[in-house]
């Protein structure tokens, strides 16, 4: 034991007396580990941020898709909705877009067809003016509508827009409605995705008016190709949806032809976030070559250094050190220089993310987050290093141990 | 009395085949506690290669070597490491010292190897380095001595594991007279307190510091004489 504190001596005092040359090695390592650990905890701050801000916009939202010829009809959701428990609200988006023409110009939007619980998916909005409509004005078919505030500016200056008509052309027909709402968002950071420039507006209306049932003048709209539903969180999602499908497929008379198929949020976040891993795991696989090519830099440099020093190795071995004590000493130096390298590299990673997020949130304050690393990541980089260190301190090492001690010390 | 070394018969050869060359050709000789023995030859005429053999640093390709009892001809490389660490010293013609460390921790290297606890070392590498002079230059690197120092300093390290063999290859080979006479005089000391000392030379003047003269040349001892 005392043996091996000796050597670890050894390996430190040469570390020290060939600090530019040490400093060089370690880098290759230091960029490897730092390159890694930042990607991994950028790629999971980002992960963790999306899935809040998704968490928050899709949380029991299921999606009905139609894969075939048949349509989701009004009829249809109905049924649904009065014979499924749980199935709270229901809305579909009219299509193909819409234009809304008024005062300060012309502009692409949609009608949002719902029922009278269309304010259970304004999860990230609040009312701020007027009112949802309700179930009253759902059955008689009531052409008003409601819209985001900050649509109202784009359409008309200002939020003084309760009680104005609208008109929105869809398929060639004009429906004309009354704003009696006007939402806001929550929480500005959720708005990154619909503040951009020419977003479409999308007009909230009952999606009795979308439809001829009531005889009125609407556009000639059979069905939907998908449709979103909200279900109550206290239910089985998976559940609920399969009794959909047997229900749709049942009303179409196509049992068993999967022409149905239903999408929960909670999938598309799942996708998200094996995306998100993909990207993650590739960076940090390019990294992991940069620390590959670390280690081979160290040994390199060990093996420059068991050239240099033949003659020290042929008097140690001389002196009576043996083929494990050579072995051990250059071993420990790659190893020293891996491991410095490696928690220098976890400091900077770490530093450098939270830098960068820093950077990110001042700059672009939208996409603000913090960056994020699991103890296992830097457990595993720092194994990795390690290992790295050994693997390729072992050549060089051996190299220097099997000198013969007349050969080595022949050279001058 | 029972001899230190014993070698018999020892053959070295390089290149086996039709090429071959016999560095050392059939050699036998005693070497007993307390001699001081010179081997001397040209350049060529096999005694580095019965010095690397005697030092345990190399192994013959054929014959018998007891080093105090102990048949060490056909030893691993780390049972080999082993002896020359207990009972060899070795003084070299370059003096090989380690460069970047200090006179002291040149003479603790041995001691280090052999597993001797921090605080004897130093007293040991300390008591070494008194007895060839050095004692005020402990912490001084082998470049800012002297040849004649650093050598010292080597010869410090030979004996500061107590081996009781003292093998030296032209030690004063690299040095100017004075030094030579300097370190001849260091190597006397030695052998009057008791260490056995073998001194490999090409230099007849040197060799005549010596009790015993062993001339070697082809590979075969030539003469084996002793002064008064």
């Amino acid at each position: 034991m005392s043996q091996f504190l000796e050597y670890i001596k050894m390996a430190l005092f040469n570390i020290l007396s060939n600090k530019v040359r040490s400093l060089l090695t370690m880098l290759g390592i230091v960029i490897g580990i730092s390159s890694v650990i930042l990607i991994m905890a950028l790629g999971n701050g980002a992960k963790e941020s999306i899935t809040e801000q998704l968490s928050t916009v899709g949380n029991g939202q299921v999606m009905i898709l139609s894969m075939g010829n048949e349509r989701i009809t009004i009829e249809d959701l109905e049924y649904i909705q009065t014979h499924i428990e749980g199935v709270q609200a229901y809305l579909v988006t009219s299509m193909p877009d819409g234009t809304i023409t008024t005062p300060k110009g012309s502009f692409t939007g949609y009608a949002y067809g719902c029922n009278e619980n269309n304010y259970l998916f304004e999860q990230y909005s609040t009312l701020s003016n007027g009112h949802y409509f309700t179930k009253e004005d759902y059955d008689m078919g009531r052409m008003v509508c409601y819209l985001a505030e900050d649509d109202a500016i784009k359409l008309f200056g200002n939020t003084d827009v309760i009680g104005m008509p609208i008109d929105i052309e869809i398929h060639g027909k004009i429906l004309s409605y009354t704003i009696v709402g006007l939402t806001s968002y929550i929480n500005e950071s959720n708005a990154i995705s619909y503040d951009y420039e020419n977003a479409p507006i999308y007009l909230n209306v009952p999606l009795s008016t979308l439809n001829q049932k009531l005889g009125l003048d609407a556009i000639q709209i059979q069905g939907y190709t998908d449709a979103t539903l909200m279900l109550a969180s206290d239910i089985d999602t998976q559940d609920t949806c399969n009794q959909i499908i047997r229900i749709l497929e049942s009303r179409h008379d196509c049992l068993g032809e999967d022409q149905f198929m239903f999408q929960s949020f909670n999938d598309i976040l799942a996708t998200i976030n094996i995306v998100i891993n993909m990207i993650t795991l590739f960076i940090a696989l390019v990294a992991a070559i940069s620390l590959f090519v670390g280690g081979i830099g160290v040994m390199n440099i060990m093996l420059v250094s068991v050239t240099e020093r033949t003659r020290e190795i042929g008097i140690r071995k001389a002196l009576g050190a043996k083929t494990r004590s050579i072995m051990l000493q250059f071993l420990l130096e790659s190893g020293f220089i891996t491991m410095v390298g490696g928690i220098l590299g976890i400091l900077i990673g770490l530093g450098g993310a939270y830098a960068l997020s820093t950077i990110i949130s001042m700059a672009m304050p939208d996409y603000a987050f913090t960056p994020s690393i699991s103890l296992t990541v830097i457990l595993i980089t720092t194994l990795f290093s390690s290992t790295v260190g050994l693997f390729f301190g072992i050549y060089p090492a051996r190299k220097a141990a099997k000198l013969s001690p007349i050969e080595a010390l022949r050279r001058m | 009395m029972e001899s230190l070394i014993h070698i018999e018969h020892i053959m070295k050869i390089y290149n086996p085949g039709e090429n071959e060359v016999r560095a050392l050709d059939n050699v036998t000789l005693d070497i007993t506690t307390g001699e001081f023995v010179a081997i001397i030859g040209q350049s060529g005429s096999g005694k580095s290669t019965l010095m690397n053999i005697l030092g345990c640093l190399d192994v013959p390709t054929s014959g018998t070597y007891i080093l105090s009892g102990e048949n060490v001809s056909a030893l691993s490389d780390n049972a080999l490491s082993d002896i020359r660490n207990r009972k060899i010293g070795f003084i070299f013609q370059g003096f090989n010292l380690i460069p970047n460390l200090s006179a002291l921790e040149n003479v603790m290297l041995p001691l280090i190897y052999r597993g001797v606890p921090m605080k004897e070392r130093q007293a040991f590498a300390q008591e070494a380095l008194k007895i060839v002079g050095l004692e005020h230059r402990i912490h001084h690197k082998p470049s800012e001595l002297s040849g004649g120092q650093q050598q010292r300093v080597a010869i410090a390290r030979a004996i500061a594991a107590k081996p009781p063999i003292i093998l030296a290859d032209e030690p004063t080979g690299n040095l100017d007279s004075s030094s030579t006479k300097e370190i001849m005089n260091i190597l006397h000391e030695l052998h009057e307190s008791g260490r056995t000392v073998i001194l490999i030379t090409h230099d007849n003047q040197i060799a005549a510091n010596a009790k015993r003269v062993v001339k070697i040349m082809d590979g075969k001892i030539e003469s084996d004489t002793t002064n008064d």
